[in-house]
C-alpha cells in the first residue's frame, strides 16, 4: 500500500474551480502522486472528472487506482494508449473511451468537451497524464499550443485542470509555457542530476 | 468604429461551434453548399440542422438521392440526438428523390429543360405545401448527375435557390467532391459553388497517417465568419467542433480521397 501525500491534498483545498494545476512528479513517485490528488478531488471534495491517460491503458489505471479502495464510478477515461496494439480496447469497463493515437490532440479535447456536456456532476476536473507522453508524438509547438488552448477552455467552464508532467522529460519550451498558463504547481518533480 | 446598424435573421443550426464560426448561424432564406470528402459527416451535420429546427418546431425536409430513406433513417437513428418521433410526427419530412422522379415521370437517364423545371416546380411545391422552413438535398451532386449541361445546372440552382429563399426557407445542398485541398473546386461540376450563398467544406486533414475529419466556411454572405479550420468529432450528441491547432494543419499534407 503506497502512502499519500497529505501535503498535497492541504494545497487543492486553496485553488478554484477554474485554476490549472501543473503537478511535477518523477519517474518512481508518478503514481502515488496521481493518487495523492485524485483522494482529495473524489472524497474530499466530491468532484467527478475526466482522466486522459497517456502515459499507460485506462484498464491499468483503474486497476491500479482500484487497488487502493478508490471508486473510479465518477471518472470518465480517455484512453490514447490502448488502440496502439491489436486488442488494447477490449477492456471490461464502461467509464472508459478510446482515441485512435496521441497525436489526435483535438479528438481528445473534443471528447472530454463532450463528457462535460453529458455528465451530472456539479463539479469536475480535467486530469491530463501526461505532458512528457504526449511529447512523445506531438512536435513542441504543437503541444505548446494545445496546452495553451486545452487550459483556457477549462478555465473558462470552470473545470479545473490538473495537468501532470515529468520536467527533465518535458521538451523545455512546453515546460516554460506550462509555468507560463498554470495558476499553481505542485512539485514532486525529482531533481535529476546529469 | 461603429458597427453594422442592420443585421440578417439568424438561421441558428445548433450544431455545436458552428453558429459561433457564423456569429449567430446562418441568415434566413440562404443557400449554403456543404461541400465534402466521403465520411467526412455531411449527412449527420445535414440532418442535426433539421433535427434542431424540428426541435423548435419547424417544419424540416430532407430530399434523399444517395441512399434510400429506410437506410438513412436506419443510419441516422443510432445517434441519440435524433428523435424518431419527428419523423412520425410529420416535422422532418423524408422524401426518397427516385420516388419523386416517378411520381414526376422523370424516370430516364438525362434531364432536359423541362424536366428541370419540373423538378424545381415539385421541390418548391412540397416547401409551400408542408410550410418547410429547413430544408437539406443530399445530394445536390447525384442528383446534377441527370442534368448534363453546365448551363442547366447553373440554371436549376439558382432558380431553386430564388425560390426557395422568397419561401423563407433556408437550404443546405450536400455536395461529394474528392479532395478537399486548397486547388480543388468545392463542388463536382464547379458551378454550384459560384451560385450559392455559403460554402462549407468538410474533409480530412492527414496527421501522421491519422485523419483528423475538418470544418471550413470558405464563404457565407451576410455574415461575417470565421474562416479558420476547425477539427470535427462525430459524438452521440452530434457534431462537435473546435479550432484546429494552427502548427496541426501543416505537419502533414492535407489528404482528400482520390485528390
Amino acid at each position: 500500500m503506497i502512502e499519500l501525500d497529505q501535503r498535497i491534498a492541504e494545497q487543492l483545498s486553496e485553488v478554484s474551480l477554474n485554476s490549472s494545476i501543473q503537478v511535477r512528479c518523477g519517474t518512481s513517485n508518478a503514481f502515488m502522486v496521481t493518487a495523492s490528488v485524485l483522494v482529495p478531488l473524489l472524497h474530499s471534495f466530491e468532484m467527478g472528472g475526466v482522466y486522459i491517460s497517456a502515459s499507460r491503458g485506462a484498464a491499468e489505471m483503474i486497476e491500479a487506482l482500484e487497488g487502493l479502495g478508490l471508486s473510479t464510478e465518477n471518472i470518465h477515461f480517455i484512453d490514447l494508449v490502448s488502440s496502439g496494439f491489436l486488442g488494447g480496447t477490449e477492456v471490461p469497463h464502461d467509464n472508459v473511451s478510446f482515441v485512435d493515437s496521441p497525436i489526435m490532440l483535438e479528438s481528445v479535447l473534443l471528447r472530454t468537451l463532450f463528457h462535460m456536456r453529458t455528465t451530472t456532476n456539479e463539479r469536475n476536473f480535467v486530469f491530463l497524464d501526461s505532458v512528457n507522453a504526449l511529447a512523445i508524438y506531438n512536435e513542441s509547438r504543437m503541444l505548446a499550443e494545445y496546452l495553451h488552448t486545452f487550459i483556457n477552455t477549462f478555465r473558462q467552464r470552470d473545470v479545473l485542470s490538473v495537468i501532470l508532467n515529468v520536467p527533465d522529460q518535458t521538451p523545455p519550451g512546453v515546460l516554460a509555457n506550462l509555468d507560463l498558463y498554470c495558476t499553481d504547481m505542485v512539485d514532486r518533480g525529482q531533481v535529476v542530476i546529469h | 468604429m461603429q458597427g453594422p446598424s442592420y443585421t440578417r435573421d439568424r438561421c441558428i443550426t445548433g450544431v455545436h461551434g458552428l453558429d459561433e464560426i457564423l456569429r449567430g448561424g446562418i441568415p434566413y432564406g440562404s443557400t449554403v453548399l456543404a461541400a465534402g470528402t466521403c465520411g467526412s459527416g455531411k449527412t449527420t451535420l445535414g440532418m442535426e440542422f433539421l433535427v434542431h429546427g424540428a426541435a423548435t418546431g419547424e417544419a424540416c425536409a430532407h430530399f434523399t438521392a444517395t441512399e434510400p430513406s429506410v437506410k438513412l433513417l436506419e443510419n441516422i437513428r443510432q445517434y441519440p440526438f435524433f428523435d424518431m418521433n419527428m419523423v412520425d410526427s410529420g416535422l422532418i419530412n423524408v422524401f426518397d428523390m427516385d420516388v419523386l422522379y416517378s411520381w414526376l415521370g422523370l424516370e430516364k437517364a438525362t434531364f432536359d429543360l423541362d424536366d428541370v423545371h419540373a423538378l424545381i416546380k415539385s421541390i418548391t411545391d412540397i416547401v409551400n405545401t408542408i410550410g418547410v422552413t429547413r430544408l437539406v438535398i443530399d445530394s445536390v451532386t447525384t442528383l446534377c448527375y441527370k442534368i448534363k449541361s453546365e448551363q442547366l445546372i447553373r440554371d436549376f440552382l439558382f432558380t431553386l435557390g430564388k425560390k426557395l429563399a422568397t419561401l423563407g426557407c433556408t437550404t443546405i445542398l450536400i455536395s461529394e467532391i474528392t479532395s478537399a485541398t486548397e486547388n480543388a473546386h468545392w463542388s463536382s461540376f464547379g458551378v454550384e459553388e459560384a451560385i450559392c450563398d455559403g460554402i462549407i467544406v468538410m474533409g480530412d486533414v492527414e496527421r501522421m497517417g491519422h485523419l483528423l475529419r475538418f470544418l471550413q466556411v470558405v464563404k457565407m454572405r451576410g455574415t461575417s465568419h470565421s474562416r479558420a479550420k476547425y477539427t470535427l468529432e462525430l459524438t452521440p450528441l452530434g457534431v462537435m467542433l473546435t479550432p484546429m491547432l494552427k502548427w496541426g494543419t501543416t505537419v502533414d499534407k492535407i489528404q482528400g480521397w482520390g485528390g
